[in-house]
């Protein structure tokens, strides 16, 4: 458990990148457009793969429970797999921002169950995790007319940018800092009762230790936190399980996963919340079976060693 | 029973507080942080008491923030929306 602690201090989201390797792709966009950026991309990542010890420790943490009987040249290639992914839906998330939203096709199952949702007048908590690209999700909320507030940090050294400020448009969504007073929890409850829509990640850690709790998530225990179920629980708001997946080279789909209901709770014991948050951790995990490369989370979940987890069937 | 000693009552017991007497709370003790050490997610718990115990809504961040600063302000917080 120190060691994950010293772990959750020491990470952060900060780009690997440097602003001027950010700034040839953003170029490379402009153009050639999207399949320019993919091919520079190809040898970039096999650079890092190869060169950059951080960047295969990083996706290690994941990569060693999905695929727990791969090792030595399988493991660099399955590593090189999903950070190829991942640097695609960095390039696509500019990509929307540069050339536009009509540069991709975006589908959505389950338009009319968030409508219902909606129509609850409870609020609605988005929760999504570090899968796919969340930002074209973000970007495709309109039709539910409720303004959207995202819980997220913006580090100093994340030169990464997102696609409204590609753009030049303002932010579409309302950002609420977790580092916040009390975390940000009054402003999101504040924005539920008004019936807005608040997004969190359900994998990111961000809160004390004493909001987390620990899963079952590919075969090993994880630890997620649970303040948005505490919060579920307080205002009657209904957890919509969102994930998105790159299903193209210019498509993405978004998935209503599952509708988490959290009843009252009295207290803020983590048992009392843990069976909704491994509820969550059961849809990542399939997610993640069904979709190897397109989980980005590279932040070491897991507080027990690798030699105490259970292996995962699936190897595919 | 008045609105300072109903709260620190609502608080130990919602809370669960253990080995907290309403007698210990001060009520210009902050409550988060280093005086009673409440967190965020006591937070929300608080904020479900209020409107529970006094049937008082503390509908966002302007008016959360100043009224939950000690058990004093957020009497004088309740008190006030009562009147309204």
């Amino acid at each position: 458990m120190q060691k994950q602690s010293e772990e959750k201090n020491s990470w952060s989201s900060r780009s690997i990148g440097s602003d001027w390797q950010h700034q040839v792709f953003y170029l490379a966009i402009k153009l050639g457009g999207r399949r320019a950026a993919y091919f520079m991309l190809y040898f970039v990542v096999a650079y890092y793969v190869l060169c950059r010890p951080l960047a295969r420790e990083r996706a290690s943490h994941y990569l060693s429970r999905r695929f727990p009987r791969r090792y030595g040249l399988k493991r660099l290639w399955h590593c090189y797999l999903l950070i190829l992914e991942f640097g695609k839906v960095l390039v696509d998330r500019a990509v929307v921002g540069i050339l536009g939203p009509e540069s991709f096709h975006v589908s959505l199952d389950g338009r009319e169950e968030l409508l219902k949702l909606r129509d609850e007048n409870h609020g609605m908590i988005l929760m999504t995790a570090h899968v796919g690209c969340w930002q074209v999700a973000m970007s495709v909320l309109e039709f539910l007319q409720r303004p959207v507030n995202m819980l997220m940090r913006h580090e100093d050294g994340d030169v990464d940018r997102h696609y409204y400020e590609h753009a030049g448009i303002p932010c579409p969504y309302q950002t609420i800092d977790p580092a916040g007073y009390l975390g940000g929890t009054l402003e999101m409850m504040g924005a539920l009762k008004q019936g807005q829509i608040v997004s969190v990640m359900g994998d990111r850690l961000l809160g004390s230790d004493k909001s987390n709790t620990q899963v079952d998530f590919l075969g090993g225990q994880a630890t997620v936190p649970f303040s948005a179920y505490k919060i579920a629980s307080a205002t009657g708001a209904p957890i919509v399980v969102f994930f998105t997946r790159k299903d193209g080279p210019k498509s993405y789909h978004l998935q209503l996963t599952k509708v988490i209901r959290v009843p009252q709770i009295k207290g803020r014991s983590a048992e009392a919340f843990n069976p909704f948050a491994q509820e969550f951790a059961e849809a990542l995990e399939e997610f993640s079976r069904r979709n190897p490369y397109q989980f980005y989370n590279f932040h070491n979940m897991w507080s027990r060693p690798q030699s105490q987890t259970k292996p995962t069937d699936e190897e595919s | 029973m008045d609105i300072k000693e109903k709260l620190k009552q609502g608080l130990i017991e919602e809370l669960n507080l253990e080995d907290v007497t309403p007698d210990e709370i001060g009520d210009d003790d902050p409550l988060f942080g280093d005086g009673l050490g409440l967190d965020s997610l006591d937070a929300v718990e608080l904020v479900v008491v209020i409107q529970k115990h006094f049937g008082v809504e503390i509908k966002d961040m302007e008016e959360g923030r100043p009224a939950l600063q000690s058990i004093s302000t957020l009497a004088a917080f309740i008190k006030e929306k009562q009147q309204e």
